[in-house]
């Protein structure tokens, strides 16, 4: 009976996702008007920025994930962290490759060592890192310590990200959304900010969708390893 | 490449990707299902047959 109810819930999660993204779609390829400077090219931001704060809340999760696991010493956190740390990863790619066509037309080039793309850069390698040590580490509490550790440890960069571009001079342009010294709505057009809005809308509902999936994943192969285990003893 | 080639060369990638991921952790998803449920049902065989 709980697992239709949690297949049902997760059936109107995935509906909700998919209606706010074809929705996000429109908003951002049709209604939006183009950047007065930067002309269509600019439409990528309304991927581009959902994916990298979808990415931060992700990197959020492992985070919490790691530090509930290395208290509490509980699965479900460290199922948690992996979880949202393999999505993450999706998300962080993602978001260098859609900065790099971005960048291509509007700085002239694919790629620059600029503070912002290369914290980003390590961002994703750190994370890559984490997937690969838990791979790596045959005993699974080990694994999970280790990777909770450094899932921590990654976290670290995000602040560093978002402060980079004041820290250093930069390439990238500081935030236009997150300033402390403007509201978004007077500095974006009322448009363009509800195609932002309603493309990040849509990338959560499609992350908590995921990552559910992913989580339901996790627990399968744990109950199944523990079968296993209770069957050997 | 014009402005719009850009922009679909970025939407393509990007949603392509995720449709390629969600596919893939489906299928992940109903091995695993299959594999547990084979497990399940073989333990209550084996815990009948004990009976």
């Amino acid at each position: 009976m709980a697992q239709v109810a949690i297949k049902k819930r997760k059936g109107i999660l995935g509906a909700l996702a998919f209606v706010a993204v074809v929705i996000g779609l429109f908003w951002s390829l049709v209604i939006a008007p183009p950047d007065a400077y930067q002309g269509d090219v600019q439409r990528i931001m309304y991927l581009h920025l959902p994916s990298i704060l979808t990415a931060y809340l992700s990197y959020f999760l492992v985070f919490i994930g790691s530090g509930m696991y290395l208290w509490k010493r509980e699965k479900r956190d460290d199922l948690l962290a992996h979880s949202a740390a393999e999505i993450g990863v999706l998300f962080t790619a993602l978001t260098i490759i859609e900065g790099s066509i971005w960048g291509r037309p509007t700085w002239g080039v694919w790629w620059t060592w600029d503070a912002r793309l290369t914290l980003t850069a390590i961002l994703l390698l750190i994370y890559v890192g984490y997937l690969m040590l838990r791979s790596l580490i045959e005993d699974e509490n080990r694994a999970a310590s280790a990777a909770a550790v450094l899932g921590i440890i990654g976290f670290l960069d995000i602040p560093l990200i978002h402060m980079s571009v004041y820290w250093w001079r930069t390439l990238h342009q500081p935030p236009s959304i997150l300033r402390p010294d403007k509201a978004p709505w007077e500095n974006v057009h009322p448009a363009m900010l509800t195609a932002l809005a309603i493309s990040f809308v849509g990338f959560l509902l499609l992350y908590f969708y995921l990552l559910s999936m992913r989580y339901r994943l996790g627990e399968m192969r744990e109950e199944i390893r523990a079968r296993r285990l209770d069957r050997g003893a | 490449m014009s402005a719009w080639g850009f922009v679909s060369l970025a939407y393509g990638i990007v949603w392509g990707s995720i449709l390629v991921y969600l596919i893939l952790l489906k299928r992940r998803y109903a091995s695993t299902a299959a594999d547990l449920d084979a497990l399940r049902s073989t333990e209550a065989t084996s815990s009948d047959a004990k009976k």
